[in-house]
């Protein structure tokens, strides 16, 4: 199948290195301590945090640092055909992993001893690059709880089809079969915490396609700072300053 | 898990025996009602519908299927809900499965009338295509993304919501001999409204200490005693009820709960009615 057409577009009508639309919102749960709804394209995921709080379950009680904790779950509707999965498929308890790890790196938990964190994404809309939407929502929602961290991680996927470098792949792209290299940064330290690649690919071919994922993540990271920065000063001003 | 402490239990209580409750409502009073429609794009109708911080969304998928033996003239309906963590850490891992099965149940109940599907806010015999052969399928999926109380009220606003959103695509069937399964023929272009206006709403009157309230919030039904869940129609006929809580009623307090939330229904369902409406024609503004 032609995944891009011989005047340079993909399926969508994006450019090879063209992300999806970008959207987010801050505060959508209103009871959690942290929420957050972020939007790449037609992938769609709320994430909400929970914490720090006291250890509910005090045999995971750490002493000198706070539990990091993550539960990813995808909603019956979001995937095209309908199908009722067990909860607790293999697939989501790797991604609840993956976005633990990823998001313990960036928290300061050495601050917050003996109490925990609980992370929530829930998938809406799943048309590729969940993993990569999750992490960005979670790390949106942890900004919006308070949590100290040491920087904004941010994700985003690239793959390689047709001998091009594609950014940011859809449900139809992911699924053809090609390299997906999911990419977490944290942008400011330039510092990877997340690589997943399926597939192969050509050494120098892995360079480029994971450079054009980084790129990916820097695009997300000013989104989500422009979009933070314009959150706090709506507080600010919610407030009288 | 609320948490309360004496006082704040005391400032409550107090307060829905006064009539005035803690966040300024009367007894009777709703929270500001928000619905947004076509919200999932892959489903047949979706719906997002909020009660002040309680929020869930609603989809309809619709799919071919084979109608039951027992009832050859009727489609199917589904309705399952899921309770999100996002909602609530105590729903994570299996926490939220009690709950979601208590709701799904109390829902189907309201909402489809018994098995034979008689007295079903949804006509099932216009699901059916062809006899005993073909029907339409609809699973309804709830999904509760913020719990702040009344979940049962707001599940059913957001499927009737949903609903109203769905269009079903019409089918062509072609002719074929009695004993073959027919061909059928999906239209892209023609679609087919539901008909909504006879999908009950549901009305839960949660009783806290003598008196009953409406749309409580969550740290409201911590309160409470026991709480009836009516579901009314737009001619006033009762379709379904479900009480919930461990505290037994007087039955002379049934009837007294049922006929306060019969005689406050009207005034949800056009409320709910109006929303919808303003939903959309919001919709249809933004292409």
């Amino acid at each position: 199948m032609e995944y891009v057409n011989p005047e340079g577009l993909r399926l969508d009508g994006r450019r090879p290195l063209e992300m999806r639309q970008l959207r987010a919102e801050i505060g959508v749960v209103s009871r959690a301590d942290g929420s957050a709804v972020f939007e790449m394209g037609n992938t769609k995921v709320i994430a909400a945090v929970y914490g720090p709080r006291e250890v509910q379950n005090k045999s995971q009680q750490i002493n000198d640092q706070a539990v990091v904790r993550c539960e990813y779950s995808m909603a019956n509707f979001s995937t095209g055909d309908r199908m009722r999965k067990p909860k607790h498929d293999r697939r989501s308890t790797e991604i609840s992993l993956v976005i633990r790890q990823t998001m313990e790196a960036c928290i300061l938990t050495h601050l917050m001893p003996r109490s925990q964190i609980d992370i929530f994404v829930q998938v809406l809309q799943a048309d590729g690059g969940t993993r990569s939407a999750c992490i960005n929502a979670a790390t949106l929602a942890l900004a919006d709880a308070g949590i100290p961290m040491r920087d904004l991680v941010t994700s985003c996927a690239a793959g390689y089809l047709n001998s091009t470098p594609l950014l940011d792949l859809n449900y139809v792209e992911d699924s053809a079969g090609g390299p997906d290299v999911t990419v977490g940064i944290l942008p400011k330290l330039d510092k990877v915490t997340l690589l997943q690649m399926d597939a192969k690919l050509p050494m120098d071919t892995f360079e480029t396609v994971m450079q054009l994922a980084i790129e990916g993540c820097k695009a997300v990271a000013n989104y989500i700072r422009e979009l933070l920065l314009e959150n706090t000063k709506q507080l600010e001003f919610r407030r009288g300053v | 898990m609320v948490g309360l402490s004496v006082g704040e239990k005391h400032f409550i209580k107090g307060g829905i025996e006064q009539n005035l409750r803690t966040d300024g409502r009367k007894r009777y009073t709703y929270r500001p009602i928000y619905v947004e429609t076509a919200v999932i794009p892959q489903a047949n109708g979706s719906a997002r519908v909020k009660f002040g911080a309680t929020e869930v969304i609603a989809s309809v998928k619709a799919e071919l299927g084979k109608p039951s033996p027992s009832y050859p003239d009727k489609g199917k309906v589904l309705i399952h809900v899921d309770c999100s963590p996002t909602a609530e850490p105590a729903f994570e891992g299996r926490g939220g499965e009690e709950l979601s099965s208590e709701l799904s149940v109390a829902l189907q109940r309201c909402l489809l009338g018994g098995k034979s599907g008689a007295g079903a806010g949804i006509d099932l015999s216009s699901l059916s295509i062809v006899e005993g052969k073909i029907c339409w399928d609809l699973y309804i999926e709830g999904l509760v993304v913020s719990s702040d109380g009344n979940l049962l009220d707001a599940l059913a606003a957001a499927i009737k919501a949903s609903l109203s959103n769905t269009a079903l695509p019409k089918v062509q069937v072609s002719s074929a001999a009695s004993d073959e399964q027919p061909e059928v023929d999906l239209s892209d272009e023609e679609f087919l409204q539901f008909d909504t206006c006879g999908i009950p709403a549901i009305v839960t009157l949660t009783k806290v200490g003598k008196h009953y309230i409406l749309d409580a919030t969550s740290e409201e039904e911590s309160q409470m005693s026991s709480a009836v869940s009516v579901s009314v129609n737009r001619q006033g006929r009762i379709c379904g009820l479900t009480k919930r809580g461990g505290a037994g009623l007087n039955p002379s307090v049934i009837h007294d709960m049922i006929s306060v939330a019969k005689h406050l229904s009207e005034q949800v369902i056009n409320k709910l009615d109006s929303e919808i409406a303003a939903a959309e024609a919001r919709e249809e503004d933004v292409p």
